[in-house]
């Protein structure tokens, strides 16, 4: 009758705490009755709309309730796995002073490839992922950019990062190959005036970079523009957006982001897996939390990129884990 | 306009929550509202007929007193729809061998809190329709939360507790807590109900009738409104214990006042 009086403490324990809190209650005896009542306990759970946290050989904890759903304040555009970022390749023909990502000439290739561009994007239609963005390294170096881009755009919206410099000869065959209804140009480019931007890039890379837009606008594309900048100067913006109105990129298509300490970047913005809402991103060497940390080990989730599917599920639940632990810690801590 | 001032008893800490998600559902409306919380019934009574509170979110039992205290000046504005269906749940241990009330002559019964009425003032008096006088049936009070007049359950699990130990043969219990400890079928072998009474009335919104239809129906309107299909809304319906709010069953109450009159239990307090 042990599991009789299990439930009774149960019901009356789960009254005195809120919604949403835990509690704990005793467990004693052998293995087969630990067992019984741990069955007891996720029955009751079950039948009640609580929840079994955890339960030990001395005791289980119960939230009363189910958890708030820890994605729920996120913005939908913002959940984990509605995008899904490819790197096509690392290597460069920049290397800007601050790129996350360690990318130059010297860089090795580490191509995805078309193929697995290609598996990825069909699974990202079954994952649920809304739009595929394919960023580098500068993917304009490939030979096959217009094959790995139409596979991808054969899918999904796709949105294709580059410097925007290269749009000549065979490769700006290859960009006249691609879909503009069904392709975006996201081009970098950090100022109004050449000099922030070439200090960062390289000598004339700012006016290669506007010719790069214009190019892309002839052709049919829609252009956006990324600025990557120290915080400091995030509030300094409206000359510059005035120069980008006048390019003709649209406000919302105006991106600026802070720089971030990763890569060779020697300052910005400290990134965590535990700080950083994740944008499913896959190299060749696997699966990262986010693009920033497409080549630093503390943002690799895991090696094995298919199925997709897992990988997405994994960095979900790993977002939740955080989300919750952060959560926790605030109740925890609410004077402090 | 001024917030009507609702008051409620605080008998789980997610009251907390219930009545600040009640409050929001209420703000920027016509009828604002606002809540005060009473650790005990007679306190709120008091402060309903006293004019602190302009509505009192009442038991039974509560209501019958209001009933009794004011000479019937009060309204009933709006109840749980399980607050319509209520009922108290005789149990024994599975294969005692009781088959009804009769079969407690000469036996043990655990009961809730004194002023439960749905674990000590109704099954007193259906014992009584039953035929069984007092001293038919050997009490056994457990009186662990008395003045929120059972809300807490306490005393029901410590009834059901004292059956299990043998130191009951069966308790009397709110049909509430029999879902809590998952009917007979989280605990085989434990519990049966060998009788259930007829449903009955519980808690209610209560107003005295002078407070005008002005302002208080755009409110009981506002309250009815609540929809379970609302994913605002449902998290504290869940929490209360309802899926919809509906208009009193008056008829009944007429169980508890027969009770309450026979047993001579007091008006106040």
């Amino acid at each position: 009758m042990v599991n009789a009086m299990l439930v009774l403490d149960l019901v009356e324990r789960a009254k005195t705490v809120p919604t949403g809190a835990t509690f704990t209650v005793a467990l004693s005896g052998n293995e087969a009755d630990l067992t019984a009542a741990t069955a007891t306990i996720t029955g009751w759970c079950e039948r009640t709309g609580n929840e079994l946290v955890s339960a030990t050989a001395h005791e289980a904890t119960v939230r009363h309730g189910r958890a708030p759903d820890p994605l729920a304040g996120i913005d939908p555009d913002q959940l984990p796995g509605t995008r899904l970022w490819m790197y096509t390749n690392f290597d460069c023909n920049l290397a800007c002073d601050y790129c996350c990502v360690r990318s130059s000439p010297q860089t090795e290739r580490r191509a995805l490839g078309v193929d697995r561009v290609a598996q990825l994007a069909a699974e990202a239609v079954e994952a649920g992922v809304k739009e595929l963005i394919l960023t580098g390294g500068e993917p304009f170096l490939l030979p096959d950019i217009d094959e790995v881009v139409a596979a991808c755009a054969t899918h999904l919206p796709t949105t294709l990062l580059t410097n925007g410099m290269l749009f000549q000869g065979h490769r700006l065959e290859r960009l006249r190959a691609m879909d503009p209804e069904r392709v975006t140009l996201q081009i970098s480019l950090d100022s109004g005036t050449p000099e922030v931007h070439d200090s960062h890039r390289g000598k004339r890379s700012w006016q290669r970079a506007v010719n790069g837009i214009r190019i892309a606008h002839e052709e049919g594309f829609r252009v956006k523009v990324a600025a990557t900048l120290p915080a400091e100067q995030i509030h300094e913006l409206e000359p510059f957006h005035v120069f980008l109105d006048s390019i003709g990129i649209a406000r919302e298509d105006q991106v600026i982001r802070a720089l971030a300490h990763r890569g060779v970047s020697e300052s910005g913005l400290e990134l965590t897996v535990e700080t950083l809402i994740p944008e499913v991103t896959i190299t060749a060497e696997g699966v990262y939390w986010h693009p920033v940390a497409a080549d630093h080990d503390d943002q690799l989730v895991t090696r094995q990129i298919f199925p997709l599917k897992n990988a997405i599920d994994q960095v979900r639940a790993e977002f939740i884990e955080y989300r919750m632990r952060a959560d926790a810690a605030a109740a925890w801590f609410p004077c402090a | 306009m001024k917030p009507l001032l609702i008051g409620a008893v605080a008998y789980t800490p997610n009251v907390v929550t219930i009545w600040e998600g009640i409050r929001d559902y209420f703000a920027d409306t016509d009828t604002p509202m606002d809540f005060i919380l009473f650790s005990n019934y007679g306190r709120q009574v008091d402060a309903l007929i006293d004019g602190t509170i302009d509505i009192a979110w009442n038991t039974n039992l509560a209501w019958v007193r209001t009933v009794a205290q004011t000479e019937g000046h009060c309204v009933a504005l709006a109840t749980r729809d399980t607050d319509t269906v209520f009922q108290t749940m005789f149990v024994a241990r599975a294969g005692a061998g009781m088959k009804d009330l009769e079969s407690l002559r000469g036996r043990r019964l655990a009961l809730g809190s004194k002023d439960s009425a749905q674990a000590a003032i109704l099954p007193v008096h259906f014992l009584a329709e039953a035929g069984l006088a007092d001293g038919d049936v050997d009490l056994l009070r457990i009186n662990s939360d008395v003045g929120k007049h059972g809300d807490t359950g306490r005393s029901e699990l410590d009834a059901l507790r004292a059956v299990l130990d043998d130191q009951a043969d069966a308790a009397a219990i709110g049909i509430n807590t029999w879902e809590a400890i998952g009917r007979d079928q989280l605990m085989p072998g434990a519990f049966e109900v060998f009788w259930q009474s007829p449903t009955y009335s519980h808690c209610n919104f209560t107003a005295l009738d002078t407070l005008t239809d002005e302002r208080v129906q755009p409110w009981v309107d506002r309250l009815l409104a609540m929809d379970w299909e609302n994913p605002v809304h449902r998290p504290i319906l869940e929490m209360e214990g309802l899926t919809q709010w509906v208009l009193p069953k008056l008829e009944g109450y007429k169980s508890l006042f027969e009770a309450v009159e026979t047993q001579g239990i007091t008006p106040r307090w």
